[in-house]
C-alpha cells in the first residue's frame, strides 16, 4: 500500500561517536543513559522505561516549558528489532501517561502525528568508535492506518494552496 | 539556538493536534473558511467548548481568524501546515541536538572514569 513511499517522511542521521558500540548501545537502552541526552535544551525526560526485547514495550516522557507553563508529552511504542550493540527497532506514538495510544479520530482525518513513527539505530564498531545511523521514519508501511497524517496533510495543504486562501 | 525554537514549535503544534476534535476543525477548515457556529455545527459541543479548541489551533499557528464583521471566520493557515506535512525535516534539527548532548554526555561518562570518583 504505502510501500517505498516513505522517503519524503524519514530523517536519516549519520554520526561517528568516540566510544564502542556498546556504550552506545547503553545510550539507547538503559533509561539513566537514555534520560541524560535525550531532550534536547529546555525538555527533560523524567520518566523512560524500557523493556528492550523484541515486543517488549517502551514508554518515555518529556516534560518542555512552553509559554503556557510546562508541558508533557509521553510516548509509547515497541521494540521490533534488538540485535544488541548492532541494531535496535523501535515505534513511537504519542501516549497517555500509561502508555494507551492515543485512540485514533473518530471523525475527519486519518491518524494524526502523534501517528506511529519507526526509529532505527544501527551501529557499526570502527576500531572502538562507533558509526550510528538513525533513520526516523513516518508510520511503517504494514501497520494499520499507513495511509497517514503526512499525506493527508499533503493533501490538505495542496488543497488549501488551489483555493488561494493567503 | 534556533533548534530551541523549532522543538517548542513543534511540540507546540503536535499538542494541538493531539485531538481528533481539532483535527476535524482543520478538516472542515480544508474546505473553505468557517465562523465557529458553522465549525460547531457536527460536534456535539458548546460554542464556548470549540472557541477553546479553535484558540488553541491559532496558538500553534495553524488557524488564523479573520477581523471581518462580527463572524471573524477561521481559515487555515497553510504556511505551518507545509512544515508539518514535511515533519521529517523537521525532527532533523531535534535529532543533531540529541546526539550533540550524547557526545558531551559520553565525553563526561569518559572523564568521570578517568578521574575514578572524583567529582571536582
Amino acid at each position: 500500500m504505502a510501500d517505498g513511499n516513505v522517503s519524503r517522511d524519514a530523517v536519516v542521521i549519520e554520526r561517528s561517536f568516540d566510544a564502542p558500540p556498546d556504550l552506545i548501545w547503553q545510550m539507547w537502552t538503559e533509561p539513566e543513559h537514555f534520560k541524560a541526552w535525550y531532550g534536547p535544551d529546555g525538555a527533560t525526560v523524567p520518566v523512560a522505561k524500557m523493556d528492550v526485547r523484541v515486543g517488549g514495550s517502551r514508554l518515555v516522557c518529556m516534560e518542555m516549558d512552553t509559554p503556557g507553563g510546562p508541558v508533557q508529552m509521553w510516548f509509547a511504542g515497541e521494540y521490533r528489532e534488538v540485535v544488541e550493540n548492532e541494531r535496535l527497532v523501535y515505534t513511537e506514538s504519542a501516549s497517555d501517561e500509561n502508555g494507551n495510544v492515543l485512540p485514533p479520530p473518530d471523525m475527519g482525518m486519518p491518524d494524526g502525528h502523534p501517528a506511529t513513527t519507526q526509529v532505527a539505530v544501527e551501529l557499526q564498531d570502527l576500531d572502538g568508535r562507533t558509526k550510528m545511523v538513525m533513520t526516523h521514519s513516518g508510520i511503517p508501511a504494514d501497520s494499520p492506518g499507513a495511509a497517514g497524517w503526512a499525506m493527508a496533510l499533503s493533501k490538505l495543504a495542496a488543497r488549501v494552496e488551489a483555493q488561494g486562501i493567503r | 539556538m534556533t533548534f530551541v525554537i523549532d522543538e517548542d514549535r513543534l511540540s507546540e503544534t503536535f499538542a494541538a493536534l493531539a485531538s481528533s476534535t481539532r483535527r476535524a476543525i482543520l478538516a472542515r477548515l480544508a474546505e473553505g473558511e468557517a465562523n465557529v457556529n458553522e465549525l460547531a455545527e457536527p460536534f456535539d459541543l458548546t460554542l464556548p467548548a470549540i472557541s477553546k479548541h479553535i484558540k488553541v489551533l491559532q496558538r500553534a499557528g495553524l488557524v488564523v481568524r479573520g477581523q471581518r464583521a462580527q463572524y471573524r471566520p477561521c481559515a487555515l493557515d497553510p504556511a505551518r501546515l507545509e512544515e508539518i506535512s514535511a515533519w521529517a525535516e523537521q525532527y532533523r534539527p531535534v535529532w543533531e541536538a540529541r546526539f550533540d548532548q550524547m557526545d558531551g554526555y559520553l565525553m563526561q561518562l569518559r572523564s568521570q572514569r578517568k578521574t575514578g570518583e572524583h567529582d571536582g
